[in-house]
């Protein structure tokens, strides 16, 4: 399978190693200095070469994909298969960004990787699971046929729609995880709790924006949200700690170092939620966790008995 | 007529009329992989739909099924394969319309007064006898607005196939669209009409002859699906414009359709693939169109129908008011006698991957980039295949993108406003009760300034969709007030429809239909200017305890 990854940071490297490992012909594009650990993938800075691979996966922060799926989309046309591993909404309107993909370029195949699965995890090959979505077969089975091997389970869901909120919303219960997690008296009947009550809240909402229950329930949903159970290290975890912690917002995002999207998307979301006649106890609590004015107390309470 | 219609494919159908008909045959054949399982299926659906069966011809249809059924088991592979071929070859001359051209000349001239023979096989010849009483094209022309872009239409209908796609409310649709095209000077289309509409003999004779195939709706199986599907299918291919109705069946609610039915329109995307693949290409064209009426002949029926406490939606409806020929005959009247009374928006064509057209036919993307629409059927080698997966998919896409066109090609008129007004006020009365609390109200007054106030807020916030591309407003409403609004309203609704939607009454206007009003306002839900029946029910205001008597 000749495949071709978009970004050169640590899960588009990531990417480039678990096709290469899954005997793909895999071509890297970025414009950063890669080191020595690449061999047997092909390396450009070229948008243009990029492009003579049909099928594409983009790897970048997600407040770049517009202009680089712009940029991009003037080398492809109807034949290319196009998949991000991009965790986000953008806008007011909350678009996926299967939808800014097919704003800003002609192709329709078009999907997104989901799951449990961490860059690290993929760099050194260690055993784990993958969810690719896209509503055409042609996609998901050219993604499964590229990256798939003995120590990557690639699944499959027709809910291209349902993987991205997933993932957008677990990011934002991931914050929620590190907060209830740094409390002392923290059991995990509580965080069974917050998991099992912060999924359940995220389907409705995820259905209200024209996705599948159970996507949210799977793999690509409950699935993600609980590895971040063992993630310390995961950038919404550690900031949900520094909060906890006390710290202020700015200071609990220098701690986490990445960008975090969810600190954004939170408030959007409890937004749509309230419009769409939900009532998101747990996002609402996550609100107020970010904008400090939560009581501690009152907030676990809140979070827990939502 | 205009030289560039003559060459229209189907001015040679008679001629091609065989080996159309012998390529479905083909198609579906070659392309039926489980024999043994469609035949069961087949026989399962027919014996089933003929169980009671009392006409002769049925009881023996039923016999034959049954023992089919039966044989089915043991009989051989080209056995089976053979009956299929029989099957198939007899559903695929039934579906096969004709085309006689003299047909389509005369019946041009003859469209209106096809209005109001709609029934009577008897009124025609005195029509004949009586010429002065045919009217021309003509007489139509400022009754039937026709909108849109046709220059484009037209150019792209010389070397690709188009494929109308209008909205469908009303039993008249086949014959003012039918009007329409002849009136743009584009050429006309073949389209499936349902078998009920050949029961009267009048019609079937001009059906036929114009292009029709006919269409079986009572037979739900798979063979006669894949005979329908291919026949479109190898028209479409062959370069015979064609026209269908993708919501299936009239609105019955009055909204415009939104959720689309996708079976005829895969196989443009089916064709042009096939096109393809035989180093033939021909683009193919989807043609979005809204077709508005003043006053919908059939709104009583259907928004009954819509409504009724037996709740199952009757998909064939053979005994509404297009069967009455009084009702025709009055609704032809009020039709013909009010400028804009019909007015049909051609949309912008769209290629088989919902991508913009311009006017060289050449597809782009949504930044406006050239993209060779080949490019979508190809798999990841670069070939062109058949996908049927992908293409399904691809046509959903296109549903999703022809019902977006129909919001934005809507054209809001008179009765679409003043039932939105109407609706408020109701609403407001019963102080946001639900739907049938609303519908339960009787002859409500309301001051007559109150409901030209609404309806002039309601054609303002319209006027300010309409900059943003998202309605059509309709020409006789743009800048007149309010209360003229209104009057055109009543005007429309006072000579048609038998109980008086709205009526004078001492101290303003009564309200006296509630259902009619609701099938009128519905047709502005999806652009949020009317209420959506169907939304989560809002929380009603406070105090609002003591006009809600009777409420669940």
């Amino acid at each position: 399978m000749h495949v071709g990854i978009l970004g050169g940071g640590p899960w588009g490297m990531a990417l480039a190693k678990a096709a290469r490992r899954a005997r793909s012909t895999t071509m890297l594009c970025s414009r950063r200095h890669q080191d020595g650990s690449l061999k047997g993938i092909k390396i450009t800075a070229e948008l243009a070469e990029l492009a003579t691979t049909r099928l594409i996966i983009v790897a970048v922060p997600s407040d770049k994909a517009r202009a680089l799926a712009r940029e991009l989309g003037k080398y492809l046309d109807g034949s290319h298969v196009l998949v991000h591993g991009i965790r986000g909404l953008s806008g007011d309107e909350l678009s996926t960004i299967s939808d800014v993909i097919r704003e800003e370029t002609p192709v329709r195949r078009i999907g997104a990787l989901g799951g449990p699965v961490q860059a690290d995890e993929l760099a050194e090959g260690r055993a784990s699971a993958i969810v690719v979505g896209s509503a055409f077969g042609d996609v998901t089975s050219a993604v499964t046929k590229a990256l798939s091997g003995r120590w990557l389970q690639v699944h499959t869901t027709r809910d291209l729609r349902g993987l991205e909120w997933a993932s957008a919303l677990v990011g934002c219960l991931s914050i929620g995880l590190g907060y209830v997690q740094a409390r002392q008296d923290v059991s995990p009947g509580l965080l069974a709790a917050l998991i099992s009550r912060g999924v359940d809240e995220a389907a409705s909402i995820a259905v209200a924006a024209g996705a599948k229950r159970e996507t949210l329930y799977g793999l690509g949903g409950y699935g993600d949200l609980l590895a971040s159970m063992a993630l310390p290290d995961r950038p919404e975890v550690i900031l949900g700690r520094e909060l906890a912690a006390g710290k202020t917002l700015q200071q609990a995002r220098d701690s986490a170092h990445l960008r975090i999207e969810a600190i954004e998307l939170v408030p959007r979301i409890a937004r749509f939620a309230h419009q769409a006649g939900i009532t998101p106890a747990i996002f609402d609590g996550l609100t107020s966790i970010l904008t400090g004015q939560a009581d501690p107390e009152e907030t676990v309470r809140a979070l827990f008995s939502a | 007529m205009p030289a560039m219609r003559d060459e229209a494919p189907i001015f040679r159908f008679n001629e091609q009329r065989p080996h159309l008909v012998s390529r479905t045959i083909d198609r579906v054949v070659d392309t039926t992989e489980d024999v043994l399982r469609s035949l069961n299926d087949a026989a399962y659906h027919e014996t089933r739909r003929l169980d009671k069966a009392r006409r002769a011809k049925d009881v023996e249809r039923l016999a034959q099924w049954r023992s089919l059924a039966k044989r089915l088991g043991r009989m051989s592979e080209p056995q089976r394969r053979a009956r299929l071929r029989e099957l198939v070859s007899e559903y695929a001359h039934d579906i096969a319309g004709n085309f006689d051209p003299r047909v389509h000349k005369l019946s041009t001239r003859l469209i209106p007064a096809l209005v109001t023979s709609l029934l009577s096989p008897s009124k025609l010849p005195r029509l004949v006898r009586h010429p002065q009483q045919l009217f021309s094209l003509d007489a139509l022309r400022d009754k039937v607005v026709v909108q849109g872009n046709v220059d484009h239409l037209r150019k792209l209908a010389k070397n690709s196939t188009l494929i109308f796609v209008p909205t469908h409310s009303s039993n008249m649709d086949s014959i003012v669209f039918g009007f329409a095209l002849e009136r743009s000077r584009l050429p006309p289309a073949t389209y499936g009409a349902g078998k009920n509409l050949f029961t009267n003999p009048l019609l079937s004779f001009f059906m036929h002859n114009l292009g029709a195939y006919k269409v079986d709706r009572r037979l739900r199986h798979r063979i006669y699906k894949d005979c329908l599907k291919a026949y479109s299918a190898v028209l479409i291919e062959e370069g015979y414009h064609s026209l269908f109705f993708p919501g299936g069946t009239r609105s019955r609610s009055g909204r415009i359709e939104q959720r689309l039915k996708l079976g005829l329109m895969g196989t443009g995307i089916e064709a042009y693939t096939r096109t393809l693949m035989a180093n033939k290409e021909r683009r193919v064209y989807f043609v979005p169109a809204t077709i508005n009426y003043l006053l919908t002949l059939e709104a009583e029926s259907l928004i009954g129908d819509f409504l009724s406490e037996a709740g199952r939606e009757r998909y064939i409806i053979e005994d509404d008011e297009s069967s009455r020929l009084g009702r025709v005959t009055t609704f032809s009247r009020q039709l013909l006698g009010m400028n804009g009374s019909v007015v049909i928006r051609f949309g912008r064509p769209l290629d088989p991957f919902g991508c913009d057209v311009d006017e060289d036919g050449q597809s782009h993307d949504r930044r406006g980039r050239r993209i060779d629409p080949a490019s979508y059927v190809r798999n990841l080698d670069g070939e062109v295949n058949l996908d049927q997966q992908r293409n399904a998919q691809y046509t959903r896409e296109l549903g999703q993108r022809i019902a977006d066109e129909y919001k934005r090609e809507t054209v809001a008129m008179s009765t679409n406003i003043v039932a939105a007004a109407c609706f408020e006020q109701l609403r407001e009365h019963t102080g946001g009760g639900d739907l049938f609390d609303t519908l339960r109200v009787r002859d409500h007054v309301c001051p007559r300034d109150d409901l030209a106030r609404k309806a002039r807020r309601i054609r303002d916030d319209l006027l300010d969709l309409e900059k943003s591309e998202r309605i059509h407003v309709a020409g006789n409403v743009r800048g007149c007030s309010g209360g003229d609004i209104v009057a055109q309203a009543m005007r429309a609704f006072r000579g048609y429809h038998t109980i008086k939607v709205l009526d004078h009454a001492a101290d303003g206007l009564a309200l006296r239909d509630p259902k009619l009003l609701f099938y009128y306002q519905n047709r502005l839900v999806p652009h949020g200017v009317a209420w959506d029946a169907n939304a989560p029910r809002a929380t009603p205001p406070a105090g609002a305890g003591a006009n809600t008597g009777g409420r669940r």
